[in-house]
């Protein structure tokens, strides 16, 4: 349940490599030595790991177009532990190393297998294992922060800090928490009587007291405009309270809610849905802790997408005839906080005329890009349906962007849409349901929103990437 | 200063060795201590220069006596430390702790480990900052995860202060608890696996341990129980799965007291976090599997709220709950629920990658009830993941590559069960058809990761479904036509050639994938072939030669029409490396089993080589060729290659090949390297010595000790003078029998420092090796800069009697301190006389002048017999005063280049006295660890001042 070694690498595309940050842990080494017994394989210097953990991971010698190592075809399960073969003097294979990377940075640390080591023990034997993969994800939430463009001042300051954060979430290999993002936790002050208090609650509250839930719901669709294949739309969310809804199905829930109910956690979206799923309410008692967390995320099924679109598009000689409708359905809210459709158009030469019409919105156009954006803005037409057609020239100067999968007729209309206080499922949260046991009186507020994520609809003229979601059996 | 240590600090923690070879790790660890003592030095930094002891603890401290050293060193620094530096007082807790546990001072209960123990529970038992402002709660904490890592590395430990630890993890209300509850589950882990260790071990003693009353006798048991070889057992992790057995403690029904103790542990389970929660779970799972009388059903109520979790720790600590207990706390419908719920999980969209690819993996190894097969660490489905559950799952375009392969992996064994039974495998359909969606990619120029993960997904889709016909000839045909668009693919295509031909013996698809490349290669047009595009074919060309049963009339054919002036300009342009590749083709034709068909066209191609290509050096080439295959028979070629063909590995078959002729002569020198270490050089017995001294008392040196300094001294004008240690060696065999190594020859040994404290050495020939004569000697002649302990990197070419050469390593040499001694050197007429006063002349210069010089004093418990025996076998060729004078031995050593240690042993009342100067300081801790370890070979008494 530790970690040999940890490690923090930044690159630039396989370039510029460097180890920005690197923590042995001596203790853990020294057990992993009694543990292994003679196929024990000491962790090499940091340039022998990094040019190592590169090949692994296919980013070294980017110029070349085979490498042996790194690019043989034998299958061997590398993610997410990798084997590092080390050469030389105490030669042998370093495993499992787990890594995660994101953007410029890869984190990577090597869990302890202590469980005999011969035959090699499958990783779900080792519990180190998930903590390592805790601890990565918890530290590079840390230095990147949770999505959005990682600032490289930003960066700098947290690794510098990150002596002092391991001190208290891994000072010996062994990971006792996460890194909290933001800033470092002022010493709380300890409460009297003798109710202990939770390890992951990190102090007092000072202020207003206020229970802020938000019901964010997630909306993916692949639509193909045609008959044989079957369209597919799910709808994802991460939230806070869900009663009274459609059916949830596949919930997850924070580790600080302290019991449930087995009837919430049945429903699954792997199973057929017979129609008798617990339909709520749902409930989850909670301790929160003090900084924003996601209660619980859950799936549903939804008949009908809230867009429905169709492509078409024609090669005609030199140019190409485009003609897109999108009808919203007349279950969603028709207010939009912002709702775009992109076409991009890959593997021909940039455009030349562009000349399209349309019933709603304004067109941008982008012709290095090869890219038409379509803004729909806030609302759609009374008839909730809005058309845009017309050819496009493709005589440009110089050949526009290339991408391996649409070629010749296969293309797609990106929606990207955010509606606020809808859900698709019906999910939401009652005001008045939000029980809090608190002598404070808190004020309780709570929203919901739908957006798009991976939301496409392809040319049903083209043939569509044709694995694309689930087949029916 | 302080910029400084921040450089040498992470310039060590990148190449500890290299920084080392600048420095001894004595001299740094010496720096680093000093500086840790300076009140000057601001905690920040010093934090920092703990680093190094934390990470590298046993390069720092070289033996087990330095690190105790070390310890009490820190200690006293702690002792001395203001409460109010938090940082710096938890870093040096951390770093004594890594210094004792890697030491093994803590194995041993060293003095200092004992010490730094009560220390540890001493602040983890100091509450006093309770009611204050928290401020010293991190150096308790930091004390308590020392604490755990101490029982962890030397189980055990604190078994009998188990009571004490209950105690203070009750008391804890602020969010130390969790470092309290930590402690105290591994302590009762690791004291309830030893009981299942004790013969007889019974309720009652468990009762007692956890009481705290345990026996006097139990404790001197538990001493012995520590033995090496229970001692990785006891470290590692229970859980094995159905298949694992698990020590047990028989304690019948009755153990209350351990049952409470464990619900209170998991009730408030809860309020840690779940990195510690599920560790938690972990250990109290391992304590309930020993303890058979507590029911599993402990965990029940917890259950849920475990599976529902989204934190994959928690979930993952649940599924080895499910391995441990099986069926005797999970239901039949429960494993189903787990099992849905791990296909959830493997493709939620909240979750990032590598958990998603664990979870995959967790399927592959899911702890079923009751498993068909004997769960070992293959990769099985399990039985209720049926094709309908596994259709979550399938592959997709917009996967990332390594999900897309785990997904692809899956998804074949599914189908591979499917296949057998019902309809004609739709899914292995879905799986061919993605395939070809991935091909389609890296025909439209994705790029190299699609190429990758394409020929990976090919590899994987051939190894399960490699006998439907249908698909593998398919497969052929689409891989020649991708071929033919990419050429620069041919690297890719050979290695699946390899990989389905070694893994997949019975199959013979990569014969018919490369017999199918051979006739789109040689049928397909000449004409606009580029350079680049021919060298790939030519590969290919050759990888097909190596296969018997492919024809190989095509490939003449081909290699005619490229060379034939006429038709091409190739030979004209006389590029050497096509001209090489060409030749590649031919040699591995040579060998061809089918060669007696192919003899006419092959000599024409060679012929055409020789006569027009317009390189010299492949007409040379092409020349030996035709002449090998005009002059031997085909029975001689094959005789002379037979070896590598019938070790039938691809590869060795290659180098000898090369061997015989792939460059030339140069090929002989093609060295090969054994895979473990063949000889070693040991230490040999000195040559016996010449008189010492002139026998004649005849004094011609200088009267007066100060000149005779001088004179002495003069000699080093020549700085070739008395400047090396010669160290004989004896070259040996290892004792692992290999006939192949049995007689060796043109041995060359080559060595290489591993700091910057000697000349670099230079390399030593040895004519022969033979495992049944002498082992000849081997005279090291190492000249130091300083004259520090050293290691030696060494290797070594040979040549066996079937004409390889090798090359190989040879375990390091350790150059120990006294191995650099040499006895003083002055002309040989000053005589005994002279020498002496050559001791005296230094030896009062080294009290007096300050410079580098030191004095210090060594003592110890001895008899006279002992001492006496000591001199003589230490000391002798140093001696300077007469062996019959007793009253003072004058001992001088001599330490190229210009150092020396003087000794004058006497035996006074309580002790014998070794009074020691130097004139370089540097080498007292070499000189004050080396005196004792030969003082004590000769009496176990010792003590040192």
């Amino acid at each position: 349940m530790t970690v040999r070694g940890l490690w923090i690498i930044s690159h630039e595309k396989g370039e510029n490599v460097s180890i920005r940050f690197s923590r042995r842990f001596s203790t853990v080494e020294h057990r992993a030595k009694s543990l292994a017994g003679s196929s024990y394989v000491a962790v090499p210097e940091e340039s022998t790991f990094l040019q190592l953990l590169l090949t692994e991971l296919g980013l070294s010698d980017s110029g070349k177009n085979y490498v042996a190592l790194r690019d043989d075809c034998l299958y061997r399960p590398r993610s997410p532990a990798l084997e590092l073969h080390v050469d030389g003097p105490g030669k042998g294979i370093l495993w499992p190393v787990l890594t995660v990377s994101q953007g410029p940075l890869i984190l990577a640390c090597l869990p302890l297998v202590d469980v005999p080591p011969e035959p090699r023990p499958p990783l779900a034997n080792l519990l180190s294992v998930s903590q390592g993969l805790t601890l990565l994800a918890g530290l590079q939430t840390f230095l990147l922060g949770s999505g959005s463009k990682p600032d490289s001042e930003g960066l700098v300051s947290r690794l510098a800090v990150l002596p002092s954060v391991l001190l208290q979430v891994c000072p010996l290999g062994t990971p006792l928490d996460v890194p909290l993002p933001g800033a470092p936790a002022t010493p709380a002050v300890p409460i009297s009587g003798t109710q202990k208090q939770p390890a992951w609650k990190t102090g007092l509250h000072r202020g207003r007291a206020l229970v802020n839930v938000g019901l964010i719901e997630t909306v993916r669709s692949m639509q193909y405009g045609n008959q044989s294949r079957q369209d597919l739309w799910d709808v994802y969310v991460t939230l806070s309270l869900p009663p009274n809804g459609s059916p949830l199905q596949d919930i997850l829930v924070h580790p600080c809610v302290t019991s449930l109910d087995s009837s919430i956690l049945t429903a699954s979206s792997v199973d057929n849905y017979d129609g008798s799923a617990f339909s709520g309410p749902y409930k989850f008692p909670f301790s929160p802790p003090l900084e924003p967390f996601r209660l619980c995320s859950y799936t549903s099924q939804v008949p009908v997408p809230p867009i429905l679109g169709s492509y078409q598009l024609k090669e005609e000689e030199n140019q190409l005839r485009v003609s897109v409708t999108l009808k919203l359905h007349e279950s969603v809210k028709n207010s939009f906080e912002y709702c775009n459709a992109h076409l991009p158009f890959f593997n021909r030469n940039q455009m030349g005329v562009v000349d399209m019409k349309m019933s709603s919105g304004q067109l941008e156009v982008s012709k290095e890009k090869n890219l038409l954006l379509w803004v729909l803005g806030q609302k759609f037409p009374k008839s909730r349906e809005v058309t845009m057609e017309g050819k496009i020239s493709f005589s440009g100067p110089a050949p526009g962007p290339l991408d391996p999968l649409c070629t010749d007729l296969t293309a797609y209309v990106k929606l990207n849409f955010k509606v606020p206080d809808m859900t698709l499922s019906g999910c939401c949260v009652d005001q008045h349901s939000v029980q809090v046991y608190s002598s404070a009186k808190p004020r309780i507020v709570t929203s919901r929103e739908l957006q798009s994520k991976e939301y496409y609809i392809w040319n049903s003229t083209g043939t569509a990437p044709v694995s694309s979601g689930q087949m029916t059996m | 200063m302080a910029a400084n240590w921040v450089e040498r600090i992470s310039a060590f923690s990148r190449t500890p060795s290299g920084f080392l070879s600048g420095t001894t790790a004595e001299a740094f660890l010496a720096e680093l201590l000093r500086e840790l003592r300076d009140d000057r030095a601001t905690y920040s930094v010093k934090v920092l220069l703990l680093s190094p002891l934390c990470e590298h603890p046993t390069l720092l401290c070289c033996s087990d006596s330095v690190g105790e050293e070390t310890a009490l060193e820190l200690m006293s620094v702690f002792a001395q430390c203001p409460p109010k530096s938090v940082q710096f007082r938890c870093h040096l807790l951390l770093a004594l702790t890594s210094i004792l546990i890697c030491t093994k001072c803590a194995k041993s209960r060293s003095c200092a480990s004992l010490d730094f123990l009560d220390v540890l529970l001493q602040i983890a038992q100091d509450t006093s900052d309770i009611h204050g402002d928290g401020s010293q709660r991190p150096v308790r904490a930091t004390a308590c995860d020392c604490l755990r890592e101490l029982e962890a590395c030397c189980p055990g430990l604190l078994s009998h202060r188990l009571e004490l630890l209950a105690g203070l993890r009750q008391q804890e209300t602020s969010r130390l608890h969790q470092a309290y509850t930590g402690l105290h589950a591994l302590v009762l882990r690791n004291a309830v696996y030893q009981l299942t260790q004790e013969t007889g071990a019974g309720p009652e003693h468990l009762k007692a341990l956890l009481g705290g009353n345990v026996s006097a006798a139990w404790e001197a048991d538990q001493e012995s129980g520590l033995t090496n070889s229970k001692h990785s057992a006891i470290l590692s992790s229970l859980i094995l799965g159905p298949m694992g057995t698990v020590p047990t403690l028989h304690t019948g029904p009755d153990c209350k007291e351990l049952r409470s103790l464990l619900s209170s542990l998991l009730d408030e389970s809860y309020l840690l976090t779940p990195l510690c929660q599920a560790a938690l779970l972990h250990r109290l799972t391992e304590v309930v599997a020993m303890v058979p009388g507590v029911p599993p059903a402990i965990f029940r109520t917890h259950l849920l709220r475990l599976l529902g979790t989204s934190e994959v720790c928690l979930l993952h600590a649940t599924l080895l709950l499910k391995g441990a207990f099986t069926d005797s706390l999970f239901s039949s419908e429960d494993e189903a629920f787990i099992l849905k719920r791990l296909v959830v999980l493997s493709q939620h969209p909240l979750l990032n990658t590598p958990e998603k690819l664990f979870y995959m993996d967790c399927i592959l190894h899911f702890p079923e009830n009751r498993p068909i097969s004997c769960g070992d660490g293959d990769e099985t489905l399990p039985v209720l993941l049926t094709p309908r559950l596994a259709s979550a799952l399938v592959p997709t375009l917009f996967n990332d590559g390594a999900t897309l392969l785990a997904r692809f992996n899956l998804l074949s064994l599914v189908y591979l069960e499917e296949g057998e039974e019902g309809e004609e495998g739709q899914g292995l359909a879905y799986l061919y058809e993605h395939l070809t969606s991935l091909l389609c990619i890296v025909e439209n120029r994705g790029g190299r990761e699609h190429v990758v993960t394409f020929f990976r997904a090919a590899f994987l889709f051939l190894y399960y479904f490699c006998h439907v016909e249908r698909y593998s000839t398919a497969l052929t045909k689409q891989l020649c036509q991708l071929y033919l668009h990419h050429i620069k693919l041919a690297p890719h295509l050979i290695n699946l050639a390899d990989q389905t031909q070694d893994r997949l013996s019975e199959s013979n698809w990569s014969v018919g994938l490369l017999k199918a490349l051979q006739r789109v290669i040689t049928e397909a047009p000449l004409t606009q072939l580029t350079s680049q595009d021919l060298s790939q074919h030519l590969k290919m060309l050759a990888r097909v030669a190596e296969e018997g049963d492919i024809l190989q009339h095509s490939t003449l054919n081909f290699l005619s029409s490229i060379i034939t002036p006429s038709s091409s300009s190739l030979c004209a342009n006389g590029d050497w490396r096509l001209g090489n590749y060409i030749l590649g083709v031919c040699r591995r034709l040579l060998i061809h089993p089918s060669l007696d068909s192919l003899l006419t066209p092959l000599a024409d191609v060679l012929q055409l080589l020789v006569c027009h290509y317009g390189d010299m050096e492949i007409k040379d080439h092409a020349r030996l060729y035709y002449t090998l295959l005009t002059t031997l028979s085909k029975e001689k070629l094959a005789g002379v290659l037979a070896q590598g063909v019938e070790e039938g590995r691809r590869q060795v078959k290659k180098q000898s090949l090369s061997c015989l002729m792939d460059e030339g002569l140069t090929s002989m020198l093609t060295i090969q390297q054994t895979e473990k270490a063949v000889f070693r050089l040991t230490e040999a017995p000195p040559e016996p010595r010449g008189g010492d001294v002139n026998p004649n008392e005849a004094e011609k040196g200088p009267d007066e000790a100060s000149a005779t300094v001088e004179a002495y001294r003069d000699q080093f004008s020549d700085s070739s003078f008395a400047s090396e240690i010669t160290l004989r060696y004896g070259l040996i065999h290892i004792s692992a029998h290999d006939a192949l190594f049995d007689q060796l020859f043109s041995i060359r040994l080559h060595f290489s420092l591993t700091d910057h404290h000697y000349e670099e050495l230079g390399d030593i020939s040895v004519p022969c090796l033979f495992r049944e004569r002498p082992s000849p000697i081997v005279h090291l002649r190492l000249k130091p800069k300083q004259p520090y302990p050293t290691t030696l990197h060494a290797s070594a070419i040979f040549t066996t009697p079937d004409g390889r050469t090798w090359h190989t390593t040879l375990p390091d040499i350790h150059v120990a301190f006294q191995q650099t001694f040499l006895p003083l050197s002055v002309p040989l007429s000053w005589g005994r006389g002279g020498t002496l006063r050559v001791f005296e002349g230094l030896w009062d210069e080294m009290c007096s002048e300050s410079g580098d010089s030191a004095v210090s004093l060594f003592c110890c418990q001895l008899t006279e017999a002992a001492l006496n025996t000591l001199v003589e076998k230490h000391f002798l060729p140093f001696l300077v005063s007469d062996l019959s004078l007793k009253e003072e031995f004058r001992v001088l050593f001599f330490l190229p280049p210009r150092s020396h240690i003087l000794l004058r042993v006497s035996s006074e009342e309580d002790a014998v006295h070794f009074n020691i100067a130097t004139d370089n300081w540097e080498l007292l801790p070499y000189i004050s660890s080396y005196l004792p370890t030969i003082t004590s070979s000769q009496e176990d008494t010792l003590s040192s001042l």
